[in-house]
């Protein structure tokens, strides 16, 4: 379970609230990222994104603590074992499977899911383990607001990614390449652009933006194999209600989801999930492509 | 036009992300008579068809059936007012058979409901066996006895398409929209078909509205053609006059290389 | 009873599930060193999850429409009974009808949004009304008893008549629950056998197609919902019963990915797929349990069930149905009068599994 209460939270100002939500949502945000840009290629919804996180960081917990490497290369060797582990799944599973029904690729990853989560309560156990922080010291304080460290941390990647992840699908020839393979099959093909290649680059991509998020949110959260459950259905959310193809939809989608959460989460924390749920619901009706999707219309 | 007009389209108009495909077309279909759609690719016919039968939301203008507006009707309800459309790329249920496809083209004339089905009351089954024997005449009548019991989507092209056309025609329109009619027929199969289509008039009291390329088969088979082009009407009139007219021939006629590369 | 009036052919398969139904009790009682009760007790529950899974097969195999939550309406119908004869004392029969009427109407709703929203969409959706209704259970502890659940219910009764039957023994949940899963299976044959499930089975192969004829999917796709989520809720009534109590661990993403799994074993658009898959699995949990060299069963079983789902789609899309009708298929077109009719049968594709 994913609880950002820090101690400090005594009178819980509003602005507070705030900050901590947009830290959570940030989190949410970077998980979606992984999902939207596996979509964005393959046209694959990953019901896997959370579990395949969640295995990454165990990898890079056990170059951590059994090998004693340091985090910069712990963290190195992670994003490369997660780049080829997500280009694996879809060259070995994702590739084998037909799509002439939507229903195909959702059981896969949802099956996918399952084999990662009890695999890794197989290989790790279930024992809570605390997960080194990548950044230690003192908080950042604003006034009544604080703002630990690693919020800090996750804020700054959050927005590096997205520029980044921006500019990549904007400007370079791979990147363009990854989109018009999403928009059209046939015409990129057509060009010469070789679909399997990019699908499994997508699958690599977003595997690996899975692992940063598990980095960043294991120190939090702690480490054991369900601990990406709900950081993944609100994820799920966020890429929904942001549009599934939009970046900073996602962004968009994981800070209001994390600032719905931060606050029900103290009005009423049972109920943090169906607000959750309730929030897709009501944006899906009210907005089928989500808030800064585009709307596919079928020809007949 | 023979008789009333059955379908009357006034001031048609639908855009896409600022292409107009269809700019204010006026179009009627008379009982009985068998009208063409005609234009190069990308005029807007099957956009037409669209619209009529409310899959597209058009911009502007009004669509009569039977002196009822339908304009603001939902897509499932249009069958039910006696108008019933194939597709151009065939869009049949690809995993029943002939014979099931034929019972759905029934959907609208046949009662049903989840709890009479679940417990087979009042005559579910008799109202089964009745569109049975009805899809089992229509399926002898196109010759597709053959394949009464084979799942659609192994079946060639050209008979899938016929299919569709069966499945259209036991619902017991009065108004046909046929999208295409001779796609992956040669052209023995277009004349046989074009013979079909009349008969199938003459005996079902139809009114039917064809979109074409093969311009052979539409000028035999057509009481009245429509010509479009860029989403505009530029003629309209008999096959002779249409024919003749030499906008057309400048828009369409004139560059056969081009029918074929479309078709 | 007119209902039960079908084709000689097609009634077979039930006639026969029913004499086996019927045989299983005192053929456990047979074997030595077998606690009859405690299996019954077991086979109680496959047969229950049946029910659910024969409900979600139609949604899903049928129709198209998937669900990540149906232990969402399991639960309310468990829920929902437990609490009517628990805490206002309604008899069995009228609590599970209410149960299922409830978990069928909020089917419908759950419905409406998914006119909307397609595949992956409706997945995600789904899966968040499958978290969120164990939550709302904790929530409103003080009347569902709330992570310590209900217990201590009373037996189910059944009057008929001047006639009142008391099920108290597992034998008798065995029973009650073997009848309710048969009748259930003849109306979900019958409904997709028929102009509702030909509907159905349009909006699955092609929106556009059964629009065109008329299909209207605002009623078709809420009526399957509601279907499936009646299945749930009766099925989730029974469940309160045979175990006398429930807690809201009972229902969780896991138990919607087990009916998942089912009806992909079995076959996706087949009714008897989903009532085999429901019953292998089950006893496929079972026996992993009992595995001596297995301490770590919880895992174990997670990575069978990730890995029947992913090598069915992969190796087997038609599921368990769908190798049995090649199996019948090849049989009738076994080298008699030739060795041609094989090809014949192949070309013929398969049927559409209604």
């Amino acid at each position: 379970m994913l609880s950002v209460t820090p101690d400090v939270l005594i009178d819980l100002p509003w602005g507070q609230l705030l900050v901590n939500g947009l830290a959570l949502g940030s989190l949410y945000a970077l998980t979606a990222f992984g999902i939207v840009l596996i979509y964005k290629t393959t046209q694959v919804i990953t019901f896997a994104q959370g579990e395949t996180a969640m295995f990454s960081t165990f990898v890079a917990f056990t170059l951590l603590t059994a090998f004693q490497l340091p985090f910069a290369v712990a963290f190195a060797l992670t994003l490369l074992f997660a780049g080829l582990f997500g280009a694996l799944i879809e060259r070995v599973v994702l590739r084998r499977i037909s799509t002439t029904t939507v229903l195909n690729p959702v059981i896969v990853t949802v099956g996918l899911s399952l084999i990662l989560l009890g695999g890794a309560g197989w290989i790790w156990g279930y024992e809570i383990r605390t997960f080194p922080d990548p950044v230690v010291g003192p908080p950042f304080r604003f006034g009544t607001i604080v703002l630990s460290q690693l919020n800090a941390l996750i804020f700054v990647v959050t927005l590096v990614l997205m520029t980044i992840l921006f500019a990549f699908f904007r400007f370079s020839p791979t990147g363009i390449a990854m989109r018009a393979v999403a928009e059209n099959r046939m015409a990129a093909q057509l060009m010469g652009i070789s679909i399997g290649r990019m699908n499994a680059l997508g699958w690599g991509m977003g595997t690996a933006m899975g692992a940063v998020t598990g980095m960043l949110i294991a120190p939090i959260n702690y480490l054991d194999p369900s601990m990406m459950g709900d950081v993944a259905l609100k994820a799920f959310a966020a890429a929904v209600v942001g549009g599934l193809t939009s970046l900073p939809g996602a962004v968009v989608g994981g800070l209001l989801l994390g600032i719905v959460d931060s606050v029900a989460g103290f009005e009423a924390p049972e109920l943090r999930n169906s607000i959750a749920f309730a929030l897709i619901v009501i944006v899906l009706v009210v907005r089928p492509a989500g808030l800064l999707g585009r709307r596919e219309t079928k020809k007949v | 036009m023979i008789g009333a007009a059955l379908l009357e389209i006034k001031g048609l108009t639908i855009s896409f992300g600022g292409l107009v495909a269809v700019d204010g077309l006026d179009l009627a279909v008379g009982t009985g008579e068998i009208v063409g759609l005609i234009g190069p690719n990308g005029a807007g016919k099957t956009t037409v068809f669209n619209c009529v039968s409310r899959f597209y939301e058009p911009d502007r203008g009004t669509i009569r059936f039977k002196d009822r507006d339908i304009t603001g009707a939902r897509s499932h309800e249009i069958i039910r007012f006696g108008i019933a459309r194939t597709f151009q790329n065939v869009e049949l249920c690809r995993s029943m058979t002939t014979l099931e496809n034929l019972l759905l083209g029934q959907h609208v004339v046949m009662r049903g409901g989840v709890i009479r089905d679940g417990l087979r009351l009042r005559g579910a089954g008799a109202d089964e066996a009745r569109a049975t024997t009805r899809a089992d005449e229509m399926i002898e009548l196109l010759g597709l006895t053959d394949h009464r019991d084979r799942v659609v989507s192994v079946l060639p092209f050209r008979l899938q398409k016929l299919v569709e056309l069966g499945r259209a025609l036991v619902s017991k329109p009065a108004l046909l929209l046929l999208d295409e009619p001779t796609a992956g027929a040669d052209h023995r199969e277009s004349q046989a078909l074009a013979d079909l289509i009349r008969r199938m008039r003459d005996r079902f009291d139809l009114s039917v509205l064809v979109v074409e390329h093969d311009m052979s088969f539409v000028m035999g088979l057509c009481d009245r053609l429509y010509v479009l082009n860029f989403g505009r009407r530029i003629a309209a009139g008999t096959p002779a006059q249409v024919r003749s007219d030499p906008v057309v021939i400048q828009a369409y006629l004139g560059e056969p290389e081009r029918e074929v590369v479309d078709a | 009873m007119r209902w039960l009036r079908t084709r000689r052919r097609v009634l077979a398969p039930y006639v026969l599930g029913a004499a086996v139904l019927l045989l299983i009790p005192p053929l456990l009682g047979g074997i030595p060193g077998v606690a009859p009760g405690y299996v019954l007790y077991l086979v109680s529950l496959a047969l229950i999850y049946a029910i659910v899974a024969i409900g979600l097969g139609i949604l899903i195999g049928h129709t198209g429409q998937i669900s990540l939550g149906h232990a969402g309406f399991f639960a309310i119908g468990a829920y929902t009974s437990a609490l009517l004869t628990l805490r206002l004392g309604l008899p069995f029969v009228l609590a599970l009808v209410v149960a299922a009427s409830l978990s069928a109407a909020i089917g419908f709703l759950l419905g409406l949004p998914a006119l909307r929203l397609s595949g992956p969409y409706l997945a995600v959706a789904t899966l968040g009304f499958g978290l969120a209704i164990p939550q709302l259970v904790v929530w409103q502890g003080s009347w569902t008893g709330g992570s310590s659940g209900l217990h201590g219910l009373p037996p189910a009764s059944l009057p008929l008549g001047a006639l009142t039957i008391v099920f108290r023994t597992d034998q008798d949940y065995y029973y009650l629950a073997a009848a309710v899963l048969i009748l259930l299976t003849i109306f979900a044959r019958n409904v997709v056998t028929s102009h509702t499930g030909r509907a159905f089975i349009a909006i699955r192969d092609s929106e556009t197609a059964a629009r065109a004829m008329g299909v209207d999917l605002v009623r078709y796709k809420t009526t399957a919902f509601a279907l499936s989520a009646l299945y749930a809720g009766i099925a989730g009534g029974l469940y309160a019963h045979v175990l006398h109590g429930i807690s809201p661990e009972d229902f969780t993403v896991l138990l919607s990915v087990d009916f998942l799994t089912m009806i992909v074993l079995g076959g996706l658009g087949s009714v008897g797929g989903a009532l085999s898959g429901a019953l292998l699995l089950t006893f496929l949990q079972n026996a992993l349990t009992r595995l001596p060299v297995v301490h770590d069963f919880k895992n174990l079983y997670i990575v069978v069930l990730g890995a029947i789902l992913i090598l069915t789609i992969a190796f087997l899309p038609r599921g368990l149905a769908g190798v049995a009708r090649s199996v019948r298929l090849r049989w009738a077109a076994r080298p008699r009068d030739g060795a041609s009719r094989v090809d014949q049968i192949v070309e013929l594709g398969e049927g559409s599994g209604v």
